[in-house]
């Protein structure tokens, strides 16, 4: 019953769609390149805290590894998954990236 | 903006372009210059497959249970591995899923591969490709839950354990599941697209050896890659066929 209502509810949220119907943004006219400059300070942020993150990752890993080296092959691959999905969000910012030098 | 059409690309267009035409018109779709409708990713894509069924083909009827060959144990490697690796993440039950499991990793890591050799380019550096593969591993992980629990028993696992909190639960469910074709593409597309923009980069800037580290670490990242979408079809199918106590 309340799987029913909560169903309900999101249904509501279809009368949102004229959010889409806003105009176009205009065109920036000064000759600063702010594409280029805020991609540049987005991607060393995204990759100086994916860096930290994954250093925090490897050094537990190689940590749980020495104090029990018999577990080293499940801690392994839990390192080398978290490793993967810690990149993929660094990696998310240089799509967006990507997708803004193409656009502009 | 008409991108170099690889020599492959170039022999599909030359023979196969009605063939390629009227493929699209199937679905409604006319291509930009009806010549030449096929793309780059669409020929890489059909060699990666046409590779890999000839491999498996040429494999077969050397496989021998009592003198089995070197060929036979890398193949026996590569497969052990993988069903060790489903084993930890699903259980006795992966046995039923070890077929997509296979063919996504195989497919993805020879895809991944193609683009390393000249002439070829990876399909997966194009985005519609790891889209595509996203997709069929989302279809798969929940028609293999509504195989397992039933549609509506798998449905109600959105509501969370329990009743009062559906309201809560279901929109972060399905934000949840949405965004998994959506990372998983992300990932695949833009660690094979950055691995070779950062090849040709350095190419440009120091032409000889230096970028032969990065090719090597753009070859490491494509095994990874393929590696990690299958571990995470594999976890997913785990979240849809899991039975809790």
């Amino acid at each position: 019953m309340n799987a029913k209502r909560a169903l309900l509810l999101l249904a509501l949220l279809a009368l949102a769609a004229p959010v889409f119907a806003q105009g176009q943004a205009p065109a920036a006219q000064s000759n600063t390149h702010w594409i280029w400059i805020t991609s540049g300070f987005a991607m060393a942020i995204a990759s100086a805290v994916c860096g930290l993150a994954q250093a925090k990752a490897v050094a537990s890993a190689c940590e749980g590894m020495a104090r029990n080296p018999g577990a080293a092959a499940p801690i392994r691959f839990a390192l080398i998954l978290g490793l993967a999905l810690i990149e993929s969000l660094a990696l998310y910012t240089l799509v967006i990236i990507l997708l803004q030098v193409r656009a502009a | 903006m008409q991108e170099h059409e690889l020599w492959f690309t170039a022999l599909l267009n030359d023979h196969l372009a009605g063939v390629g035409d009227s493929i699209l018109s199937w679905v409604g779709v006319h291509a930009e210059n009806p010549a030449r409708p096929w793309s780059n990713f669409i020929a890489m894509e059909i060699l990666v497959a046409v590779v890999i069924v000839v491999a498996f083909a040429w494999l077969r009827p050397r496989l021998s249970v009592d003198r089995p060959g070197k060929v036979q144990h890398c193949f026996e490697v590569t497969y052990l591995f993988l069903r060790g690796t489903a084993e930890d993440v699903l259980g006795p039950p992966s046995h039923a899923y070890m077929a997509y499991f296979g063919t996504i990793f195989i497919f993805i890591l020879f895809s991944n591969l193609l683009g390393v050799i000249p002439t070829f380019e990876s399909p997966t550096m194009f985005a519609a490709v790891p889209l595509g593969c996203a997709l069929a591993t989302f279809f798969y992980y929940n028609l293999m839950g509504f195989r397992e629990h039933g549609v509506g028993r798998y449905l109600k696992h959105f509501a969370g354990p329990m009743p009062l909190l559906a309201p809560l639960m279901v929109p972060i469910e399905l934000i949840s599941h949405m965004s998994r074709p959506l990372s998983l593409t992300i990932r695949l597309y833009a660690n094979m697209y950055a691995g070779e923009q950062v090849t040709l980069a350095f190419i440009g800037l120091v032409p000889l050896v230096i970028p032969v580290a990065f090719m090597g670490l753009h070859v490491f990242v494509a095994f990874l890659q393929a590696f990690v979408f299958m571990l995470l079809t594999m976890v997913y199918v785990a979240g849809a066929v899991e039975h809790e106590h």
